[in-house]
């Protein structure tokens, strides 16, 4: 099936609608949702340029890190990872872990807030 | 009365502004009302007592004068206090504050306020106040974040990740158990042109806390409204809110201070976790509710940045030192 626009063409332009027009003509109760509703399509718009590629990436970081024993889904991946986060006391395995986790939040931030990633600490 | 105009304050509680004019002097007041007493998490007339006593060391608040639980007046509890000027929406205070250049004087304050707090003996807190009576506050606290963690529908790795470091990093019993107000940050305080002018929303004000809850909660990154270089609110680096804390006594601790900075943020992932949960089982269905969800990677960034672990591993490891901790 061909779909002409594409989700992120839609999505933009609903972004572009609740942002331009819908939002000054709301009563100012409603308009902090608005903001919100337009700022999810901008997300959405983002995950269907960035997603999938950043989803692969993510699951080849954590199959690397558990040893992808024979699993290709993110979340049981996740799992197992969060598993041995909590049991594995090696310090290069707890290290490598944190290196992933840093560069997977990477990629979600790419698409939930670009920029957020931008301070390091404290 | 006269001008009463309904201000929006926190999501959980309205504010109705007015004017009481008695036979011989005028009150320019503020109505808190919560929408029912099931939200509650201290009880109205806990809240408003503590307030109070905090007023009495040298906490500045706005005076309550009044407090009524009956929900038959304006349907649910509600205390009238004193009108105080200011501003308390974030942005808006980090705009005055760097207007008038009081960034440092707000920071220190805020920690001055917050020793006045902590040098009253828990013993004269309200009776129906809530209590820790655990052994440990901070491992209390950190046995609820772990709870919470295992019960996500999802697995999220970074904040087990947290769990972890905070378990390694446990302090001991703090050597004093204070009042602990829980929730003093840029958001919750009034803001004139002269300084802080009050401290807000004691509604989950607790006896017998860790004081330095307190002091790390203003710290974290999601109360500088983008203002990330000023770890204090937005408004000033550490030193100045420090200082004021221990200008009027209190005892800063800095690496207990850190522990709680790092359980207050993953409290916080965990916080927008439950409100995207709440949308979707619906209990409570809002757009807003669930946008937190996508918010959670947010504060797994301010969190993983908070425990990089030790440079010297990467050394050992023949990598770069370039980057030290901090």
């Amino acid at each position: 099936m061909q779909y002409e626009p594409s989700a992120e063409q839609l999505l933009e332009a609903i972004a572009e609608l609740l942002e331009d027009e819908v939002l000054a003509a709301l009563p100012d109760a409603l308009k902090h949702k608005c903001r919100v509703a337009g700022n999810l399509a901008r997300i959405l718009e983002r995950q269907e340029a960035l997603g999938p590629a950043g989803a692969a990436r993510e699951r080849e970081r954590l199959a690397a890190l558990v040893g992808a024993a024979g699993s290709t889904d993110a979340v049981e991946l996740s799992r197992q990872l969060a598993q041995r986060i909590k049991t594995d006391d090696d310090p290069d395995f707890q290290r490598s872990a944190w290196d992933a986790l840093v560069a997977i939040c990477r990629e979600d931030l790419a698409i939930a807030k670009p920029g957020h990633d931008a301070w390091e600490g404290p | 009365m006269r001008g009463l105009v309904a201000s929006s304050a926190g999501a959980r509680r309205g504010n109705v502004l007015f004017d009481a004019d008695g036979p011989s002097r005028s009150l320019r007041l503020v109505a808190t009302i919560l929408p029912t007493a099931a939200i509650e998490l201290n009880p109205i007339t806990a809240e408003a007592a503590v307030r109070n006593l905090a007023e009495e060391h040298g906490v500045p608040v706005p005076h309550i004068h009044a407090v009524c639980t009956d929900a038959s007046f304006v349907g649910g509890p509600f205390f009238l206090s004193d009108r105080v000027d200011g501003e308390s929406v974030p942005r808006r205070v980090l705009r005055l504050v760097h207007a008038e250049g009081i960034g440092e004087r707000v920071a220190g304050q805020l920690g001055e306020a917050l020793a006045r707090l902590h040098s009253i003996d828990p013993a004269r807190a309200p009776e129906n106040l809530m209590d820790d009576r655990s052994d440990n506050p901070a491992e209390t606290a950190l046995a609820g974040a772990d709870r919470m963690v295992a019960d996500l529908p999802l697995p999220r790795p970074a904040l087990v990740y947290g769990i972890r470091w905070l378990e390694r990093h446990l302090p001991p019993a703090p050597p004093r158990r204070t009042i602990v107000h829980t929730d003093a940050r840029n958001g919750n305080i009034l803001v004139s042109a002269e300084g802080l002018a009050a401290v807000l929303d004691w509604e989950g004000t607790v006896r017998h806390g860790d004081p330095m809850q307190d002091l790390a909660w203003p710290a974290l990154r999601m109360w500088r409204f983008k203002e990330d270089g000023r770890e204090i609110g937005g408004f000033a680096g550490r030193e100045p809110f420090v200082a004021g804390y221990e200008s009027a006594g209190g005892a800063f601790d800095e690496e207990r201070f850190t522990w709680w900075k790092v359980l207050g943020t993953l409290r916080w992932a965990l916080g927008l976790a439950s409100q995207s949960a709440a949308h979707l089982d619906g209990r409570f269905r809002s757009i807003v509710m669930a946008a937190s969800g996508r918010r959670v990677p947010e504060l797994e960034w301010d969190l993983l940045m908070l425990i990089r672990p030790a440079q010297t591993e990467r050394r050992a490891g023949g990598g770069s030192s370039a980057d030290d901790d901090g």
